[in-house]
C-alpha cells in the first residue's frame, strides 16, 4: 500500500494535463468564472467537447473560414497557415509553449477568430473548453 | 608592284574590344529587349562592361596602332561626299582602315553605347533607387531617362543593322572579307590603296603602357564619383525596417505590407473596415487601431518616390485595397503561372515576401526576387 500510493500520484500526474502553468491555469480559471456566472448550473470544462468544436464545421462566419481548422489544421500539433500564407506556430501547447500566456492576445483572436468562424463571440464555456483541449495537447 | 599584299591593319586590342562590345550588347539587348525584370543584374553588367569597354576605346583612339587612333579615320565632310558619290560607281578604292561612312558609324555607334550606359544608370538610379545616381534623381527623372534609353536602344539595333550591312556591302565591293579582318586583324589591298595610306595616313605605334596608365587614371577618376554615389542615401526611399507595433499588429495573418503601397485615403479605408478584412475579422483595439493609423498615414505612397509606391498611388482598380487586382501589378505578375501561387511557401498572391526579398522596404529591385521551388 504504501508503495502503491507514489505509483498512483505518478500515474496521475502523466493522466492530468501536466503542461499548462500558472499562466493557462489563470486563463482558464477566469473563463471558468465568466462561465458560471452566465450559468450557475455549469459543471466544468470538456476537453473532449473543445475539441469537437475546434474541429466541427460552423455556419454564420464568413465563407473563406467555416472552421478552426481552416487555418489552424486538423493536427494542431503541426503549424497551420493564414490565408494570407502566413505561418501559425501549432496550437498545442507542448508545441508552442508560450501559448494561451498572454490573456489580452488570446482574447484578442478569440474576438476576431470565432466571429469570423461563428459570426458571433465564443461564450466562456466554449473558450473554456477549446482552451482545456488545447493546454492537454 | 600591283599584287595585292595583306597587311596587318587591326590591332589586337582593337580586335578584342570590338568583340568584347559585340558579346557585352549582345547580352544588354537580349536581357533587355526579349527577358524581363529579373535579369536586370545581367541586363546592368552587360551595360556597365560595354561603358567599361567604350571608355577604353575614346583612349585606345589616341594610343593605339594607326588604325585604331580617331586622327586616322575621322573624315572631313569632302571624303564623305567622294566616298558617297564613289558608291554610284563602278569603280571603287579600298579603304585600309574604316572608309569615311564606316568611319562616321564607329563613332556613332561609340556616342549611343555611351548614351545607353548613361541613361540606363539614370533609369536605375531615379526608378529602381539603385547604382551611382539613387541620391540624385527623382523617380519622374528616372522615367525621363527611360524614355531616352528605350529610344537610343532601338536606334542601336537600326544601327547595329545598318553596321553589319554596311560591312557586307563593302566587303563585296573590295572582295575582301571584312568580318574576318576584324578577327584576324589582316586585310588584303590592292596597290593604289597601299599608296593611298602611305600618302594620307601618319603610321604611329601602339603606346601599351600610355594606355595603360591613360585606363587607371579615368577608372580611378570614374570610380569615385561612383562610390560616393553608392553610399548616398537614394533619394525618397522609406526606412529599411516597419514600425514593430505595426508588424506586432498586421503581421500575424499577413505580409506586413509597406505602408508605401498605398495611398492615405486607401489607409484609411481599410483602418475603417477592418471588421471584414478581406473576409476575416482583423479589428484592433480603438488604441491600437489610432496609432496605426497615424503611422499609416505618415507613411503612405504620397511621401515616398519608389516605384511601388508611385505605380499604386494611382490605382484605379475597382477592388482598390486588394493590390494584387491592379493592373500595375497584373501586368509585372501575367506570365506567372497559378500554379506558383499554389505552392505551399507562396499559399497567395499577396504574399508579396515569398518571392520578393525586400518586399518590407517597399522597393522590390528585380534582384531581390527569387521563387521558392516548392
Amino acid at each position: 500500500m504504501k508503495r502503491l500510493i507514489p505509483a498512483l500520484m505518478v500515474l496521475a500526474g502523466l493522466a492530468a494535463p501536466a503542461l499548462a502553468g500558472p499562466a493557462q491555469d489563470a486563463q482558464i480559471a477566469a473563463y471558468l468564472t465568466a462561465a458560471k456566472a452566465a450559468d450557475p448550473g455549469f459543471a466544468g470544462f470538456s476537453a473532449a467537447r473543445g475539441k469537437a468544436f475546434f474541429m466541427a464545421d460552423h455556419t454564420g462566419g464568413k465563407p473563406d473560414t467555416p472552421s478552426c481548422t481552416s487555418c489552424h489544421t486538423k493536427n494542431v500539433t503541426v503549424a497551420g497557415q493564414t490565408r494570407a500564407g502566413k505561418a501559425i506556430d501549432p496550437m498545442a501547447l507542448s508545441k508552442t509553449p508560450d501559448r494561451f500566456s498572454d490573456p489580452a492576445k488570446v482574447e484578442k483572436w478569440f474576438g476576431r477568430n470565432c466571429n469570423s468562424v461563428l459570426g458571433r463571440d465564443c461564450t466562456p464555456a466554449e473558450k473554456g473548453d477549446v482552451l482545456s483541449w488545447l493546454v492537454s495537447q | 608592284m600591283n599584287t595585292p599584299r595583306t597587311i596587318p591593319v587591326w590591332d589586337a586590342a582593337l580586335r578584342q574590344f570590338h568583340w568584347l562590345l559585340v558579346a557585352a550588347m549582345a547580352l544588354a539587348a537580349v536581357t533587355g529587349f526579349l527577358l524581363n525584370a529579373t535579369w536586370l543584374a545581367w541586363h546592368v553588367a552587360g551595360g556597365l562592361t560595354a561603358l567599361a569597354l567604350v571608355l577604353f576605346r575614346l583612349i585606345w583612339g589616341f594610343t593605339g596602332s594607326t588604325h585604331s587612333r580617331f586622327a586616322s579615320f575621322i573624315p572631313r565632310p569632302a571624303d564623305v561626299v567622294a566616298h558617297l558619290k564613289s558608291l554610284t560607281h563602278r569603280h571603287h578604292t579600298a579603304h585600309a582602315g574604316h572608309n569615311p561612312l564606316g568611319a562616321l558609324m564607329v563613332l556613332a555607334l561609340l556616342a549611343v553605347v555611351l548614351a545607353l550606359a548613361v541613361t540606363g544608370l539614370g533609369v536605375l538610379g531615379g526608378m529602381l533607387k539603385q547604382g551611382p545616381f539613387k541620391s540624385l534623381l527623382s523617380f519622374a527623372a528616372g522615367r525621363s531617362f527611360r524614355e531616352v534609353h528605350e529610344l537610343a536602344a532601338w536606334t542601336l539595333l537600326a544601327m547595329v543593322v545598318a553596321h553589319v550591312a554596311g560591312v557586307f556591302y563593302e566587303s563585296r565591293r573590295a572582295r575582301d572579307n571584312l568580318a574576318r579582318a576584324m578577327l584576324t586583324g589582316r586585310k588584303t589591298l590592292d596597290a593604289a590603296a597601299l599608296a593611298a595610306r602611305h600618302n594620307q595616313i601618319t603610321a604611329s605605334a601602339a603606346r601599351p603602357r600610355a594606355a595603360l596608365a591613360l585606363s587607371a587614371g579615368l577608372a580611378v577618376l570614374v570610380a569615385i564619383p561612383a562610390i560616393m554615389g553608392l553610399k548616398a542615401p537614394p533619394q525618397g526611399v522609406p526606412p529599411a525596417t516597419l514600425d514593430p507595433a505595426y508588424v506586432k499588429a498586421c503581421g500575424d495573418c499577413h505580409m506586413a505590407y509597406p505602408p508605401s503601397l498605398l495611398p492615405a485615403a486607401r489607409w484609411q479605408e481599410m483602418m475603417a473596415t477592418l471588421a471584414d478584412h478581406f473576409g476575416e475579422d482583423a479589428s484592433l483595439s480603438a488604441a491600437d487601431a489610432a496609432s496605426i493609423s497615424a503611422y499609416l498615414a505618415a507613411n503612405s505612397a504620397e511621401h515616398w518616390d519608389t516605384l511601388a509606391a508611385h505605380a499604386f498611388a494611382t490605382n484605379t482598380s475597382p477592388e482598390p485595397l486588394r493590390l494584387t487586382t491592379t493592373r500595375f501589378w497584373q501586368r509585372l505578375h501575367g506570365g506567372i503561372p497559378d500554379a506558383v501561387f499554389a505552392r505551399t511557401s507562396v499559399a497567395t498572391k499577396s504574399n508579396c515576401a515569398a518571392c520578393h526579398g525586400d518586399a518590407a522596404s517597399g522597393l522590390f529591385a528585380p534582384q531581390m526576387i527569387n521563387v521558392p521551388k516548392e
